[in-house]
């Protein structure tokens, strides 16, 4: 592939700098902003209208797409500041770097990120297994892979791996990258089981990372300054379960698209003030809906439960479901935080073993760790979200890479029938790589299950 | 009939003679799939451990519909095998999470109608820590006092310290085994390899140590393999198919040695048998030659790679791996670029296992690696 491009992360600051400068009144039908979206490439231009059609969410974008602009624009500086950069994956919480003073990447977002690229992550993807890679490994971190390939993504001082036992592609991605681009890597097991001998052998593996990390990069931990991390965390978590209690109503005022956000904000950001300001404006927005009694257009006729992950190349969809179809996209499993702690802030061996308990609850590391029917795991949590959020179906999104989800969906789905009657869809896709199912051929099938439901 | 007739006989069948003998003195089977299962406490307390694969299934018909076209070829085969009655004669299945294809293929079978009586996963750390070492061990305690609740038999430290010695002789055979595969002109094919170790692990030990012998006795008197063959190792995924071995001979190759969890991987390592037999044990497997499942070990596993062809003379290595094995896969592609660093030529391979095999492919691109790397 040619490589004349910039570095990837300033031009991603440059789309979320640029996104979150437009004015909140502004009009799309304009002959200027109809221009700018026309010069847009199709999965920035669907997202961007995704953010920006309906005016209370795009309220909720401003905010969002500020506070990450700022976040990446702090990686830029990370080198000249003297800051450690860190990857992680989807379920590493980011809080004990933001205490250290490093700055966290999520893998996983940043792969999304990167979708707004002009080029797209398709030849990053490609180049990943041009040198190597299997094509089988996910999408999610292959991206990041074919970037750091070509030089155009700068490589972190650090990886931290939290993944394993719940996901082989993820754990073994961050071990390809450790030994393919020579950068340190710590790594945290999880246990198969979730109790109390699970958790206490969970956070003894997660503070001798954080002894690890301090070691390996000089970092201190600071007790005030964890403990106004935390404290923030809880803000958070406190702003999100009421995002929650509100969406359990029929209709749902919660936008669809605040999914998307919220995944983006717990994994990167919470334990910030940019988070709980997040938080705090999308429960406004929402509450302010509630009160006018806005919903899903035309009306909500269908709650959609997704029994996995969403789709992050072209989210076109979670308009089209808002705007168009009358589908509340209640829930899926990278938003279903509703056990996460209330962290003890009292010592600093309460707030690791805090943090500890928090990602033992992180979406996959929970429902994915050990059999599909043990208590807290897939099947447990699913019938709870059906449930509290009312859903009417299942869609499992059928990403390529997650074969550990693949072996157990149809007991899943087969479950969720029996006990609550709720049907299921199965879709083949990928969440990152358009070319494996195209957009239109998802609404499709969406549109076809729908109607076999209505 | 000779030990290797002998081996190849149960490699073939199932329910060999040796299980059938087992199981008419009214003794239990119980099937396993990983090399993280500490079978000695099996054999102690007087039960059979019989290893599961999925060799022989003619299609996945049935598995398929439970687990997907993402999930390995291997688990789906072991699968439709155990969803078609084939594994009826076992009294039990012990797996291990052992990777994501697997661990779900046990999920599934264990809710299935099909289920056995007892049907058992041992949680392994994925990470060799001091804390992962005392969690496995207190699993392999459960473990142990799950066989014993539900089989109503004891594991007696006397008998433990008797499998752990069995188990070793076993280990030390297929060593003076491998060294002379190691030597020029070696006895076996690598086909008859792979089928001695199926064989292994289909019957009970202490009559497979007899047969060994017996084969290391009868090696001496054999026409030896002419040593003009590509000497080759073979690394990867799950592989006990004596077929994919022999289309790989069939082409001018020689398999002289492994780092497959059929072959040395699974044997390599003895158990110190100096002191507490069950600490031994818990600490043998769990520190012994790791797969790729266990994070930032690729260093050890490539010294072992190294260690193994070096030890053997080898021409080259095929890493091969079954589609979707993300653990193989990724590590073949960085044993790829360090082998050949090494001086060791290397084709990487993707495969299918069992019924769906692409033969014809396969042989293609090993011609043309042998054609490049031919002496």
């Amino acid at each position: 592939m040619s490589t004349p491009k910039a570095d990837a992360i300033e031009r991603i600051v440059e789309a979320f700098e640029m996104a979150s400068a437009l004015p909140e009144d502004m009009d799309l039908e304009s002959p200027e902003m109809k221009a700018l979206i026309e010069m847009m490439p199709e999965s920035r231009r669907n997202t961007f209208l995704a953010m920006a059609k309906d005016p209370d969410v795009r309220k909720m974008s401003a905010v969002f797409n500020r506070c990450l602009g700022i976040y990446w624009r702090k990686l830029l500086s990370a080198k000249d500041e003297g800051k450690k950069v860190v990857f992680v994956p989807f379920n590493f919480a980011p809080e004990i770097f933001h205490a250290l003073d490093m700055i966290p990447v999520c893998v996983e977002v940043l792969t999304t990120m990167a979708l707004t690229l002009e080029e797209g992550i398709e030849p990053y993807l490609d180049l990943s297994v041009e040198r190597g890679l299997p094509d089988t490994m996910c999408s999610a971190q292959r991206a990041v892979i074919g970037l750091f390939e070509t030089g155009l993504l700068e490589k972190p001082d650090l990886l931290v791996n939290g993944a394993l036992g719940s996901c082989d592609p993820n754990s073994k991605a961050f071990e390809y990258m450790a030994e393919k681009f020579n950068i340190p890597v710590l790594y945290l097991d999880i246990p198969f089981y979730h109790d109390k001998r699970a958790l206490d052998y969970y956070a003894k593996g997660y503070k001798n990372i954080v002894k690890a990390i301090q070691e390996m990069t000089g970092a201190k931990l600071d007790v005030d300054r964890l403990r106004e991390v935390v404290e923030n965390t809880n803000r958070a978590s406190e702003l999100f379960f009421e995002i929650n209690e509100l969406k359990r109503n029929v209709p749902n005022p919660v936008p669809n698209y605040y999914n998307m956000h919220h995944t983006g904000m717990k994994l990167t950001m919470v334990g910030t003030p940019d988070a709980v300001e997040y938080y705090q404006t999308a429960l406004d927005v929402s509450k302010d809906r509630f009160k006018r009694g806005k919903s899903v257009l035309p009306e909500e006729r269908i709650r959609l439960l997704f029994l996995y992950t969403g789709y992050y190349f072209d989210n076109s969809i979670y308009s089209w479901f808002q705007e168009e179809m009358g589908v509340s996209y209640v829930m899926d499993v990278l938003t279903a935080f509703d056990f996460n702690p209330l962290i003890d802030t009292s010592s600093v061996d309460s707030m690791l073993y805090g943090l500890a308990e928090e990602m033992l609850n992180l979406p996959m590391t929970r429902q994915l760790k050990g059999g599909w029917d043990m208590p807290d795991n897939w099947l447990s949590d699913m019938l709870y979200y059906a449930r509290t959020y009312k859903a009417d179906c299942g869609v499992f999104t059928g990403h390529t890479a997650c074969k550990q989800a693949w072996g157990v969906y149809r007991l899943v789905a087969d479950e969720l029938k029996r006990q609550l009657g709720i049907p299921s869809l199965r879709l083949e896709g990928d969440g990152w790589d358009s070319r494996i199912t195209p957009m239109s051929v998802i609404k499709d099938q969406f549109e076809e299950f729908f109607a076999t439901l209505l | 009939m000779s030990a290797l007739e002998t081996l190849a006989e149960v490699s073939a069948t199932r329910l060999n003679s040796f299980v059938s003998k087992w199981k008419s003195q009214g003794k239990k089977v119980v099937g396993y799939v990983c090399t993280y299962l500490p079978e000695e406490i099996l054999y102690a307390a007087d039960i059979l451990p019989y290893r599961i694969t999925g060799k022989g299934a003619a299609d996945t018909s049935l598995a398929d519909s439970y687990l997907t076209r993402v999930n390995c070829t291997f688990s789906r085969c072991c699968l439709e095998l155990a969803f078609s009655g084939q594994y009826d004669f076992l009294d039990g299945a012990t797996f291990v999470n052992g990777c994501d294809h697997i661990r779900r293929a046990f999920d599934n079978w264990r809710s299935h109608q099909k289920a056995l009586p007892f049907m058992y996963i041992l949680p392994v750390p994925h990470l060799l820590s001091p804390e992962a070492l005392v969690w496995y061990k207190e699993e392999v305690v459960k473990f142990k006092e799950a066989i014993e609740g539900h089989f109503g038999t004891t594991v007696d430290p006397q008998k433990l310290k008797e499998a752990v010695s069995t188990y070793n002789e076993s280990r030390k055979l297929l060593r003076r085994l491998y060294d002379l595969q190691a030597g020029t002109e070696p006895p076996l094919k690598g086909s008859e390899v792979i089928t001695v170790l199926s064989a292994g692990t289909a019957m009970p030990k202490g009559e497979f140590n007899t047969l060994l012998r017996k084969l290391l006795e009868e090696a001496g008197t054999r026409k030896r393999v002419p040593d003009k063959k590509t000497r080759l190792l073979v690394a990867g995924s799950v592989l006990d198919d004596a077929e994919f071995i022999e289309n790989v001979e069939g082409l001018g190759a020689l398999v002289v040695t492994d780092a497959l969890c059929f072959g040395t991987r699974s044997f390599w390592d003895l158990t110190d048998e100096t002191g507490d037999a069950f600490d031994a044990l818990v600490n043998r497997y769990f520190n012994h030659v790791p797969c790729p499942r266990m994070a930032g070990e690729y260093p050890r596993r490539m010294a072992f790679l190294k260690e193994q062809a070096a030890r053997a003379h080898v021409d080259g290595a095929i890493l091969e791996h079954i589609k979707f094995c993300d653990l193989h896969g990724t590590d073949n592609a960085l044993l790829k670029r360090d082998l050949e660093k090494a001086g060791i030529a290397t084709l990487e391979l993707e495969r299918q296992y069992g019924p769906l095999a692409d033969a014809g492919r396969l042989r293609t691109r090993i011609q043309a690696f042998l054609e490049r790397i031919r002496r």
